[in-house]
């Protein structure tokens, strides 16, 4: 893997500028914050992808809410393949039981580690768990989950930035980017 | 593969076609996604006399998802006839869900795992694997053309039954971990080491 030092030379292309994606943050917090008016609302964060939008996403909400964090193996990570199967690396720190969920996602692509969580969670019996994802990529989709709450729909192309890694680098980025090819073919 | 050949890329201990599909079913494992492999064979043209003349067996079937899941690692170019077989599939059996993965799908998804480095050992024919469990015919390399079945009409599966009533038949049924969870059979998904739930 190649990574340049200058990190924006390694994208060919800005998909969403950081203007972009904060006035869609402000637009999914006013939303929010109108349906779950009287509600208690957790909102759970997914690592390590979804940190920047979870930052800005909850200071967009006018709500009190809690708000946690989950980490999850991704397939082909060292940690996971001694055991062959996902593994929650960092669990919730408070029940969520009778409040109201809302799953923050980065992005959705096959969907398969959204189904897995979804599960997840719903086994700790929340009064109900919606799914807040600031990107869908549909093309490669295998779970066909709804999903309540979008930001942007977004092409088949592999994309970096506002926390959206490739070899856990580019989170940093102040926008989201497709990544140049020879970024990740070298 | 030619005799005497080392086999390149994984070498799954169960009989997948493709070294793709096994790759496939490890990251269906990992997620904890039920499969079956190649459960049902569609026959997708008949002559006048309503023999199953050309039938197609889509490489997975994820129960809990109710959707149909080929792979093809072929060039894009050279994946159409297998995007006419869907078509087909699609317009006779308009209930069924089935998502065609191409080659390109296929590498995205090696890349958003970090395993780019495997995806020319698992693509095309050098992602071509043996089969050698008892239980199984012969299989084709995926994306290789149709063979056939017992009346030398082709399918698009070696290892796919075929039926004249133009019935789908049930070939293989080889269950996840998932599956066997919950009592059914399972199979290996490939040569990644196993261990229990913990």
């Amino acid at each position: 893997m190649r990574v340049s030092q200058d990190l924006v030379s390694d994208v060919s292309e800005v998909l969403l500028t950081e203007e972009q994606i904060a006035a869609k943050v402000v637009e999914l917090g006013q939303q929010i914050s109108a349906d779950y008016a009287g509600r208690q609302l957790t909102l759970v964060s997914v690592l390590k992808g979804s940190l920047p939008f979870m930052a800005d996403l909850m200071r967009s909400i006018s709500l009190p809410l809690r708000i946690d964090l989950m980490e999850v193996s991704s397939y082909g990570g060292t940690t996971t393949e001694s055991s062959g199967l996902v593994r929650i690396l960092k669990d919730l720190s408070a029940p969520i039981e009778g409040r109201d969920v809302l799953l923050v996602e980065d992005i959705i692509d096959t969907g398969l580690t959204l189904n897995y969580l979804l599960r997840y969670l719903r086994g700790k019996n929340p009064r109900s768990i919606k799914v807040c994802a600031l990107l869908d990529k549909p093309a490669r989709r295998l779970v066909e989950i709804p999903l309540d709450y979008v930001g942007f729909q977004i092409p088949d192309a592999f994309v970096v930035g506002y926390g959206l890694d490739f070899g856990e680098v580019y989170r940093n980025l102040r926008f989201v980017g497709v990544l140049r090819p020879e970024a990740y073919e070298s | 593969m030619t005799d005497g050949e080392a086999p390149r890329g994984p070498r799954p201990d169960h009989a997948f076609a493709h070294a793709s599909e096994a790759e496939f079913a490890r990251i269906l494992d990992f997620y904890q996604v039920e499969w079956e492999y190649e459960p049902q064979v569609f026959p997708i043209l008949w002559d006048l006399d309503g023999n199953v003349l050309e039938s197609f067996a889509p490489d997975f079937f994820l129960p809990e998802l109710e959707l149909f899941v080929e792979l093809t690692t072929l060039q894009q170019r050279l994946v159409r006839k297998k995007n006419r077989k869907v078509r087909r599939l699609r317009e006779l059996y308009p209930g069924l869900r089935i998502k065609l993965f191409y080659a390109r799908d296929f590498r995205a998804l090696m890349l958003k795992y970090g395993r780019a480095a495997l995806v020319s050992e698992l693509s095309g024919t050098l992602g071509q694997v043996m089969t050698h469990e008892e239980d199984t015919e012969p299989s084709a390399p995926a994306g290789l053309e149709p063979e056939s079945d017992v009346n030398g009409h082709p399918i698009d599966r070696a290892d796919a039954g075929s039926s004249a009533s133009g019935e789908s038949i049930p070939v293989h049924r080889r269950r996840s971990r998932a599956a066997r969870r919950h009592g059914g059979r399972r199979s290996n998904a490939g040569s990644a080491p196993v261990s229990p739930v913990t």
